[in-house]
């Protein structure tokens, strides 16, 4: 993986070489166990705010915490779910405002289709096809954000030299939505069937296989449509970084420019789509878990 | 794609999160979307039980207004009918009253006539009695001669 090139923090705002600049992209914010030391640090020369282990993100084992993700992903939780909360204590009765509005519309959009692909009686299916839709469009929404914002940022000596915006381009994330909804479809599936109705589900061990996969599956392809998305702007502003330094005209900045926005205009297409999605699927195997064979 | 531990704190944070969601969020919009369809329906039933009322309302008061004017209308035919009878009696009152007067003036005038008569009777019979008694230059005895001035009368 990338954490090979991890590259010096004074030479961040260079350029070149391109996979330094790549590698430093796709690397997350580490703070993890370093058995060289036999201690817990940040990542060596991540940022400069709090102390740092001598180990690399490459150097870090298993248990190694993407800061960023973590720390980005609940600060999202906390603006949306928040602003749905607060939506709720300004509700009044009578005419709602336009706020309440909003969210009561995503609300009944969400409920609709909970309630138009799910046919048996849950009380968690609701409340989880609502988190993860609402949650994982949060996450998307920061592959908007421009690729450099962070960095330009830990240039101008924000401290972190390494930030990645966006969880949903960190494995991690994805998977541990996916795990959920494998817990809940394999509770309704024994609350529905039984333990030897979900046994026998697995007579022939492919199954098992399929079992799995369908819930990695659903991890990866967010994961994969957001990391695609973001390593797209990363590359267009490589090609034209590379114009910029070689050719030094100022003038390659509109391209890039035009380029970058044209993605980004199709990309909220994927951002929305990819949070429905996963959304849709939760709610289709949950209904096929409850569903009478 | 590197698995790390960074997985559990997003399984922590997931489950937080839905159970935010479960215990207040999804059950508020729910009630929330519940009371107001029950209002709105409460709403369109009132509203449709009122055009109701004020259909019955319009109903009650053309029936008021019709039978108001067949009232009107059936007083306005008596009234003319017993005006007619009204003056249908005075008609024939003032007939009767007319005969009655004629015939009372017819009987006057009879008995007018008669008393005349009677008196030109008893004139005429004085006058002969006068005459008879410058014929005979002598008092006629009236006594003695009554048959003879009753004949004459009578002739008369």
């Amino acid at each position: 993986m990338a954490e090979k090139n991890v590259i010096d923090p004074s030479n961040v705002s260079d350029l070149t070489p391109t996979s330094d600049y790549i590698s430093h992209h796709l690397t997350n914010l580490t703070y993890g166990w370093c058995d060289k030391t036999e201690s817990w640090g940040f990542a060596y020369h991540q940022q400069s705010l709090f102390p740092e282990s001598s180990c690399k993100v490459s150097e870090m084992g298993f248990w190694a915490f993407h800061v960023d993700t973590i720390f980005m992903s609940s600060i999202l939780g906390i603006i949306f779910f928040g602003f749905f909360g607060l939506a709720i204590r300004a509700a009044k009765k009578g005419v709602p405002g336009k706020i309440q509005n909003f969210a009561e519309y995503v609300f009944e959009f969400i409920s609709n289709a909970v309630s138009s692909n799910f046919h048996g009686t849950s009380k968690i299916i609701g409340p989880l096809a609502f988190t993860s839709c609402v949650w994982i469009l949060a996450w998307n929404l920061m592959d908007l954000l421009p690729v450099e914002l962070t960095n330009f940022a830990g240039a101008a000596g924000s401290g972190f030299d390494y930030f990645k915006v966006l969880p949903t381009a960190d494995v991690n994330a994805p998977l541990a939505l996916a795990l959920v909804v494998m817990f809940f479809v394999t509770y309704y599936t024994i609350a529905n069937h039984g333990l030897g109705g979900f046994l026998k589900e697995f007579i022939n061990p492919i199954e098992l296989v399929g079992y799995f996969s369908k819930h990695v599956a659903l991890a990866l392809r967010l994961y994969g449509n957001l990391f695609a998305g973001e390593m797209i702007f990363i590359l267009i502003g490589i090609m034209f970084g590379q114009f910029l330094m070689s050719f030094g005209q100022t003038l390659w900045f509109f391209p890039g420019l035009i380029m970058n926005l044209a993605w980004a205009l199709f990309h909220i297409l994927i951002i929305a789509l990819q949070a429905y999605i996963f959304m849709m699927l939760t709610i289709a195997y949950i209904n096929l878990a409850c569903a009478k064979h | 794609m590197n698995v790390n531990a960074t997985f559990f704190a997003e399984l922590l944070a997931f489950s937080i999160f839905i159970f935010i969601t479960y215990r207040y969020l999804w059950p508020s919009f729910s009630n929330i979307l519940d009371s107001r369809r029950e209002e709105i329906s409460k709403g369109l039933e009132a509203a449709s039980e009122s055009q109701k009322k004020l259909e019955e309302a319009e109903d009650a008061s053309r029936k008021m207004i019709e039978d108001a004017k067949n009232e009107a209308s059936s007083l306005i035919n008596q009234a003319g009918s017993r005006g007619d009878q009204i003056v249908e009696e005075a008609k024939t009152q003032a007939i009767e009253e007319q005969i009655k007067i004629k015939s009372a003036a017819e009987a006057d005038i009879e008995q007018n006539i008669t008393k005349a008569k009677e008196n030109l009777k008893q004139e005429v019979s004085s006058l002969v009695l006068a005459g008879a008694a410058k014929i005979l230059e002598k008092e006629v005895d009236a006594e003695s001669n009554k048959q003879i001035i009753d004949d004459l009368i009578k002739e008369l």
